[in-house]
């Protein structure tokens, strides 16, 4: 980013670019949560989106302040919609009903062709349904692609934010990390093919970490133990993996849904580019990654594989700067003046992630904070 | 005897779908490990699967006739998960030891015997014995029949019509290339573990 303006018109050139990103998301915000809670807290959603925009703008610190909103959306969805499972101070206000994993769409997408042609077979066009929640995933690949699980995916924040915590790794994955690379890959095309063959929701029974309930779980005593025991594994390796590690572990080697998005993020024209003349091979940026998504290519070089999930964090470890967000691997021609500089890759990238971001957060955010300002009894 | 075949096939065509799904997980996974950017050759890989799965379907034939004849109506109920075991079996083997139809292991680094690089017959045959609904639905009928000649055209016509549904799978893989090979060596090794786990669980609990 360029860092020669003068400190007042940078901010002003962060102020506009904060506005840019607030109008969309209060927008859409206060039309999601407005429904059923105070607009209030709509505006102060989009004003700590706003916030983070203008933070990102003014320092060039990308990952830095990402992961503070991306934690932030996450611990909100906890708070509201996990939290209101147990608890009835914590009332599901924006989910009618429980809301679609989009982590579930993927293992069972090839379920959902055999829903439409049933569909399409017998007029029962009820079944369609998957076909709105496949617009808005193609809409959110298209602007965001595979940044969706650095800045949209509200189980995506809880591994980032606690990769974070730790100062140093108590473990090194070495070189199995890329070893075991491929390994959701793998895990996305099995649970296809099985959750097809059996007609069940294979991923949620037997892999998800998140539904802390065994309630629809097998009844039979064998497979219910086994299906505990897998998610035990998978809710360590998203609470303890990050707090042992610093990487990303669940997403990055269990996710199903990391690997359709590494797939068919190749939709979005934003990547993140290595400057090979400047590398020096110092693995900085493959250390720092959480992700996992950098490897050292023939000659030394950092290499950005298909799991780079664009949340900027080896733009901050390089020490040479060689890294950028870019528009299919080109940088767009720099403009000169204040408002100029926001006419670059990095720009666009941070005002898609964002705004998408924010406004899918929309839908438990404004209502997480809802849910504070009551426990604590104010009016 | 045509007619046997016709209704045969038509079993075939009426469940295809049963089989596809059911076939898919082991033939799919294999398909991405061991193909190529060359579709004769992953053409080659999907016939020789179908002959194995031709010869269990022929085996069977064999078998439940012989068993309508001697007047035994019923499977055995370990046939089920120890073939599937069986399965599982042979796909961690592949996976894990990276035996490949082409290439040695690389545990040993040195040429495979030939009768190795049957390795596609050997996952259509314990994949043709893995019984499915509609295979046992065509068992039955077999065993009503009680004629071997008659098993033959029967399951002929029901292998021709399930082997329609299985070929679509061919379609995706003129794009493989060595990442796609080793996600589909993952899969094989997953999918292996899975149909172990649950035909040792049949054969046990």
């Amino acid at each position: 980013m360029e860092t020669t303006a003068s400190p007042g018109r940078k901010a002003a050139a962060a102020g506009a670019f904060a506005a840019l990103v607030f109008v969309p998301v209060l927008f859409f915000s206060s039309l999601i949560a407005g429904r059923e809670i105070s607009r209030l807290y709509a505006l102060a959603w989009a004003l700590f989106t706003a916030g983070t925009a203008y933070a990102i703008a003014s320092t060039g610190r990308v990952s830095f302040y990402r992961r503070i909103f991306f934690s932030a959306s996450a611990l909100a969805f906890l708070v509201h919609f996990k939290l209101s499972l147990l608890n009835k101070v914590f009332e599901p206000s924006c989910f009618a009903d429980t809301p679609f994993c989009h982590i579930a769409m993927a293992p069972y997408f090839l379920n959902y062709l055999y829903q439409q042609y049933l569909a399409l077979m017998s007029g029962g066009w009820k079944l369609w349904g998957p076909l709105s929640l496949g617009a808005a995933w193609l809409f959110v690949t298209i602007s965001i692609g595979r940044g969706w699980c650095a800045w949209a995916c509200f189980y995506g924040g809880i591994d980032d934010g606690l990769s974070a915590l730790p100062r140093r790794p108590l473990l090194k994955l070495g070189r199995w990390a890329l070893k075991a690379r491929e390994l959701p890959a793998a895990l996305l095309v099995f649970m296809m093919l099985v959750s097809l063959a059996y007609m069940l929701p294979v991923y949620c029974l037997w892999l998800c970490p998140f539904k802390l309930t065994g309630a629809f779980l097998d009844q039979e005593g064998c497979l219910k133990g086994a299906q505990y025991g897998l998610m035990f594994f998978a809710l360590a390796a998203l609470v303890l993996g990050p707090l042992l590690t610093k990487k990303r572990l669940f997403c990055s080697f269990l996710c199903p849904f990391a690997a359709w998005q590494a797939f068919w993020g190749r939709l979005n024209p934003f990547r993140i580019s290595i400057d090979e003349r400047n590398c020096t091979g110092c693995r900085s940026c493959a250390t720092a990654c959480p992700m996992s998504a950098i490897s050292c290519a023939p000659g030394g070089k950092a290499e950005i594989l298909a799991y780079c999930n664009l949340c900027g964090q080896c733009l901050e470890a390089c020490p040479g700067r060689c890294h950028k967000y870019t528009v299919f691997g080109l940088e767009l021609p720099a403009l000169k003046g204040n408002m100029g500089r926001l006419v670059s890759a990095e720009h666009f990238f941070v005002f898609s992630a964002l705004t998408v971001g924010a406004v899918f957060a929309s839908l438990w955010a404004p209502a997480a904070l809802r849910d504070v300002v009551k426990l604590w009894g104010a009016p | 005897m045509p007619a046997l075949f016709s209704e045969g096939f038509l079993l075939g065509l009426s469940t295809g779908f049963y089989c596809l799904s059911a076939c898919l997980p082991l033939l799919a996974p294999y398909l991405m490990a061991e193909g190529k950017a060359v579709w004769e050759f992953n053409f080659h890989i999907f016939l020789q699967f179908l002959g194995g799965r031709f010869l269990a379907y022929m085996l069977f034939a064999l078998l439940a006739s012989l068993a309508g004849k001697a007047g035994q109506y019923a499977l055995p109920l370990w046939l089920l998960p120890a073939s599937m075991a069986a399965c599982g079996l042979l796909m961690v083997f592949f996976a894990a030891a990276r035996v490949s139809g082409g290439r040695g292991p690389c545990l040993l680094k040195k040429d495979l015997n030939p009768f190795f690089k049957r390795l596609p017959v050997a996952l259509g045959f314990v994949t043709g014995i893995s019984i499915c609904p509609p295979f046992a639905a065509g068992f039955i009928r077999l065993l009503e029949m009680a004629d071997v000649l008659k098993g033959f055209a029967y399951f002929g016509g029901f292998f021709g019509a399930t082997s329609l549904f299985i070929s679509p799978v061919l379609l995706g893989t003129p794009w493989l290339g060595s990442r796609a090979n080793e996600i589909g060596r993952l899969t094989l090794l997953i999918a292996g573990l899975w149909y172990t786990v649950l035909g040792l669980k049949g054969l046990l609990v």
